[in-house]
């Protein structure tokens, strides 16, 4: 019996965002929303924990009413509760206060394990995660890339990934994880677990039933898109095309 | 007096933030301190830049790095340094969040520049959107912190004869984390940060075996082989070391050769400064094109041979 | 919930699609809507343009609510060739008082607005679902596979849009073959709503519609679009695909080049595009239309073919609509009968053939054959730009008399006058 929460965001989708190479500023007209690439792979995560191992999966996020539809997402790749933790004034929340806000409500939920992904798609702060463990005072293993619970001791063998090698680490639950893309490949809903979704319950937070004040410490004074000045040459296959690239490379200087 | 603090894994980080440290200290008359794990570190450390060296206590062997999480945050909650910069490597960007954390400040983390506006406030850059922008803050709490890659400053140079303290700082508790296994990463020869010449093959490459394509083209052409993320995360086919982007490596090479990358925004983002990129891909949509001065629209498996045997014959090699 | 069986499947959450399941889950049954695009529309373009009385007629004053664009005040069509262009443009401010003639509308936003209205009504939307295959009991369909899932129904309704698996699936339709269909290609290009005002001259919230003829398209059978948006333009090209196979030109780079049109180029100067989509139009009309009806399924929209393609002009939105409508009708009288069989779904057809789906198709039916005609796309821009320019033209030269200078164009453009006369007459009969 395992009870996990995975903790997801809604993000617009950055393949859509454009700029404006004249005045730099990011153009967001047409832009599409999508859960977080890797928080796919944290909801993959604790529900194949759950197939293992029994117990519940919750998938909880802090967004603004409008991002509902996320919901019907997120339960469709498997956790049978949602919960819903919005107001209005969340939108451009910062790491520090998504996590006071996940820990108001998370605090009053029954869980043994909370599973993160690594970052967000779009500010991939790779913070919410121990923010948030630290905020519930549980300890954490960030970067995990794989994941085994031990029923009998009811704890966690965590395999990190770090830059100076591999680390395998044991822990008691209650426990947080951040997890890599490559733990798993997350499911593609099939129709019936779509079907399924919209029937599965959710429950709203709203501001007004969780403790605490949530206020920023960071404040942004400027975002400009990056741009970049190339030629965006196009050519075929064909062995003529083939030479043009060569000398092409060859004027610029770059081969020798 | 203000004081700006340093913390990282490693001594190269640390000389690196030591050097970014002094040039902020010059402008707020701050004194700097950097966390040793070694005390042997301290004097090469003071030489460096640091005005003080607090010395970390050892760890049990089965203690993770972040273990010091609760000295750390302790020795800040004491001293109120006006400004916290840590390396950010994995470790320390989980350390920086946490001790953000339990200090209720804000935290920079991917911070990719810093600086004093005319307020003296630490202005710091990192980007959003997988590098489709670059968002600058400011940090109206304190400490100001930032969590910087690795490589984002050169490292110190040393100054002969500097003064410094030294303070040893308190053991570290027990903690909940027990490390029953450590595999030290073999380090890879190639360093694709330093290659002239990058060839970066994407998941459009479908057998392990294929990239001896891409191989050969970087022989041909005296350069490196890196990746896509994918194909050294999923599936494993080159090492972690040589993959590109917001969350890889950052190249400037001369030359960037992208086979069968698609060119999502958080792999340019870590190719954007290549001199020149040339970028072959059968989907004439791919957003690689965008990136890149000359696009190759095609079969990579039809494009690169006859690619390789133009440069033998253009390089006579 | 393994033997769930639905009232009615509607594949596909275009405008036919969304408005079948919509009337359909307003009489209370217990319909299915499936979409394979993550969200209803985000797979979907069109031109750009909605002719409003279809759907006016189901949710009256659908505008209120509706996320459309601009309502089309201005019509404009162009005909290029080289360095000259003609255009007849002509603006009905009738047109956009209510009940408005026609919007130009974004599809991702429309189209989720409209599915959204069938899952208010209480239809259950699946998004992000491919149907690849149809349940068959001798020789009735009785519902849809979807991977591993198989869920069933009274009756489906295939309103997956043009070169329909489902249909096919069914027997019902075949294939389309290159000279069926036509590639669009279109790009959204941002630009300030002021600015669209100012350069379409167009007030306020109005729009314009702009249709190219001649250089385009390299004289390939089809033209060029531009649709006025709120701060965005709609910029396109449709082209029969077996034209474009033979002529090998990337569609894509045919749009740059248009773009670079100086007669079009001024029009979205400065602008930034901030979309790029492409797909396929039917084009044959009731030509290639399927059978309509089968065992417990029915075909609406660019499914059955309903769209009107006159090379420059495309329309199949308000037939779609109307082709849904018609599919609930029938639904829900085949409910009654509890017949869902070929003749239990006959009254389909006659509702079509009363409604002006089919007038308009039947109408236009000899379009796609004198479309055929490449002297449309080539030599009479270049006639008609030919000869205006000479009216113009003051340079010393003795003056003609009009009729010398329409014989001197035509001789030019190597167009014999029969040709001339039968083209100017099949013409004015048929668009
Ligand atoms: C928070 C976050 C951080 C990330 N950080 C990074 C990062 O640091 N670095 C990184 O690389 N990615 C990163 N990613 C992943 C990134 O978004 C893309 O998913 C990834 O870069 C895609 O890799 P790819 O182009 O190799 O594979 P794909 O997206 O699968 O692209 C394969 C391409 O090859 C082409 N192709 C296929 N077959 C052929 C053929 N025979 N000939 C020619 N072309 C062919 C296809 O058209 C396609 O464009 C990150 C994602 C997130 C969410
Ligand atoms: C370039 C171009 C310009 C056009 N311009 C205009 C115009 O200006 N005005 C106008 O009135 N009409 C225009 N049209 C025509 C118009 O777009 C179509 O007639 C209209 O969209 C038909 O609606 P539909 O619901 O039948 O099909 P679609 O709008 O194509 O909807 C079909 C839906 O089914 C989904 N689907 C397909 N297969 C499956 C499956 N197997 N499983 C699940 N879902 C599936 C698709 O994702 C799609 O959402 C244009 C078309 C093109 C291509
Ligand atoms: N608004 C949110 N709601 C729920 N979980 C979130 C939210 N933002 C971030 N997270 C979680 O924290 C992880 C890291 O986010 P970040 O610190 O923004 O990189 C994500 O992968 C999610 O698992």
């Amino acid at each position: 019996m395992l009870n996990t929460i995975a903790c997801f965001k809604w993000v617009m989708d950055e393949a859509d965002i454009k700029s404006d190479p004249k005045t730099h500023e990011l153009i967001f007209d047409r832009v599409g929303y999508k859960i977080s690439d890797y928080d796919r792979n944290a909801i993959e995560e604790a529900v194949r924990l759950q197939e293992k191992h029994g117990g519940t999966v919750v998938g909880v996020t802090v967004a603004p009413p409008g991002a509902k539809q996320c919901l019907k997402d997120a339960l469709s790749r498997g956790p049978e509760k949602a919960c819903f933790i919005n107001d209005q004034s969340f939108t451009d929340l910062e790491p520090g206060q998504t996590a006071s806000i996940l820990a108001a409500a998370v605090s009053k939920m029954e869980y043994d394990l909370i599973i993160c992904g690594e970052g967000s798609s779009d500010l991939y702060a790779q913070q919410v995660g121990p923010a948030l463990a630290e905020k519930l005072g549980i300890p954490c293993a960030t970067y995990v890339n794989k994941l085994t619970y031990v029923e009998e001791e009811n704890k966690i063998i965590a395999e990190r990934k770090l830059d100076d090698g591999i680390e395998v680490v044991c822990i008691q639950l209650p426990a947080l994880v951040t997890v890599l893309p490559e733990i798993n490949t997350p499911r593609i809903p099939s129709l019936k677990q779509v079907l399924g979704a919209a029937k599965k319950p959710v429950d709203n937070i709203g501001l007004d039933s969780l403790e605490g004040t949530f206020s920023p410490c960071l404040k942004t004074t400027g975002i400009l898109a990056a741009t970049m000045e190339r030629r965006r040459l196009r050519f075929g296959t064909e062995a003529e095309d083939i030479r043009k690239v060569v000398e092409a490379l060859l004027k610029e200087g770059v081969i020798a | 007096m203000a004081e700006i603090w340093i913390f990282a894994e490693n001594r190269e980080q640390t000389l690196e933030l030591l050097n970014a440290g002094r040039s902020l200290a010059g402008g707020l008359g701050a004194k700097v301190a950097a966390f040793a794990l070694d005390g042997k570190l301290a004097e090469e450390y003071i030489n460096h830049g640091a005005d003080e060296v607090l010395v970390l206590p050892s760890l049990a062997e089965d203690q993770p790095l972040e273990s010091y999480v609760s000295v750390i945050a302790e020795e800040a909650r004491r001293e109120k340094p006006d400004i916290f910069l840590i390396g950010g490597t994995q470790r320390g960007k989980e350390m920086a969040a946490r001790i953000a954390a339990r200090l209720n400040t804000g935290l920079c983390s991917g911070c990719t520049a810093l600086r004093l506006d005319e307020k003296k406030q630490l202005v710091m850059e990192r980007m959003l959107f997988g590098g489709a922008a670059v968002q600058t803050v400011v940090c109206t709490t304190r400490p100001q912190m930032a969590a910087v890659p690795p490589r984002t400053f050169e490292q110190a140079s040393p100054a002969k004869g500097r003064e410094g303290k030294v303070r040893e700082l308190p053991p570290v508790p027990g903690t909940p984390v027990t490390v029953v296994k450590r595999t030290p990463k073999v380090r890879e020869s190639v360093d694709v940060t330093e290659a002239k010449i990058v060839v970066c093959v994407g998941r459009g490459v479908e057998k392990k075996e294929d990239i001896a394509l891409a191989r050969e083209l970087a022989q041909v052409l005296g350069g490196e082989v890196g990746c896509s993320r994918p194909v050294a995360e999923e599936l494993q086919w080159l090492p972690e070391d040589v993959y590109i982007g917001i969350s890889g490596k950052k190249i400037k090479p001369e030359l960037y050769i992208g086979v069968g990358v698609a060119g999502q925004i958080q792999h340019v983002t870590g190719m954007r400064d290549s001199k020149v990129v040339l970028a072959i891909n059968r989907d004439e949509n791919a957003p690689i094109f965008d990136a890149a001065d000359y696009g190759i629209v095609g079969d990579l498996y039809d494009a690169v041979p006859k690619l390789i045997k133009e440069l033998r014959n253009a390089l006579k090699i | 919930m393994g033997e769930e069986k639905f009232a009615a499947i509607v594949v596909g959450a275009g405008p036919a699609g969304s408005t079948a399941a919509y009337l359909l889950a307003k009489e209370g049954l217990d319909v299915l809507l499936i979409e394979k695009g993550a969200a209803p529309g985000s797979k979907n373009m069109f031109g750009g343009r909605m002719y409003s009385h279809a759907l006016h007629k189901i949710i009256p004053g659908f505008w209120e609510e509706a996320p459309v664009e601009r309502p089309v005040a201005r019509e404009i069509i162009t005909f290029l060739s080289g360095d000259r262009s003609v255009s007849m443009n002509c603006q009905d401010l009738n047109w956009v008082k209510p009940p408005y003639h026609s919007f130009t509308l974004l599809r991702a936003e429309f189209d989720a607005w409209l599915a959204s209205k069938a899952e208010e009504a209480g239809a259950m939307l699946a998004c992000g679902i491919l149907v690849d295959d149809l349940l068959v009991e001798n020789g009735k369909v009785v519902g849809i596979r979807a991977g591993e899932d198989e869920m069933f129904a009274d009756v489906v309704i295939a309103a997956d849009g043009v070169n329909s698996i489902i249909a096919q699936k069914a027997g019902l339709a075949r294939m389309f073959s290159p000279h069926q269909v036509a590639t669009g290609v279109k790009q959204v290009i941002k630009l300030s709503a002021e600015e669209i005002s100012r350069r379409f001259q167009v007030e306020g919230e109005n729009g314009a519609a702009q249709l190219f003829v001649g250089d385009c398209t390299r004289g390939m059978r089809g033209g060029g679009f531009l649709y006025t948006n709120k701060s965005t333009v709609s910029l396109g090209l449709v082209i029969t695909a077996s034209e474009l196979q033979k002529a090998r030109y990337k569609i894509s780079e045919l749009v740059e080049d248009f773009k670079q049109n100086p007669h079009v180029s001024p029009l979205i100067e400065g602008g930034e595009v901030v979309e790029y989509s492409a797909h396929l139009v039917p084009e044959a009309g009731l030509n290639m239309m399927p059978q309509l009806c089968g065992d417990g399924i029915l075909v609406a929209g660019d499914a059955a073919g309903f769209v009107l393609n006159l090379g420059y002009i495309v329309r199949g939105m308000d037939f779609a609509v109307a082709s849904g409508e018609a599919a609930a009708k029938t639904v829900l009288q085949a409910r009654k009968n509890s017949n869902f069989s070929r003749q239990g779904l006959g009254l389909y057809e006659q509702l079509l053939k009363q409604s002006f789906v089919f007038r308009d198709l039947e109408a236009y039916r000899k379009a796609p054959g004198f479309m055929e005609n490449r002297r449309m796309f080539t030599a009479y821009p270049q006639l008609a730009t030919g000869l205006l320019s000479e009216v113009f033209t003051v340079d010393g030269t003795p003056p003609v008399h009009l009729l010398g200078k329409i014989l001197s164009q035509v001789r030019e453009n190597g167009v014999s006058l029969a040709q001339l006369a039968g083209d100017s007459w099949k013409g004015a009969r048929i668009l």
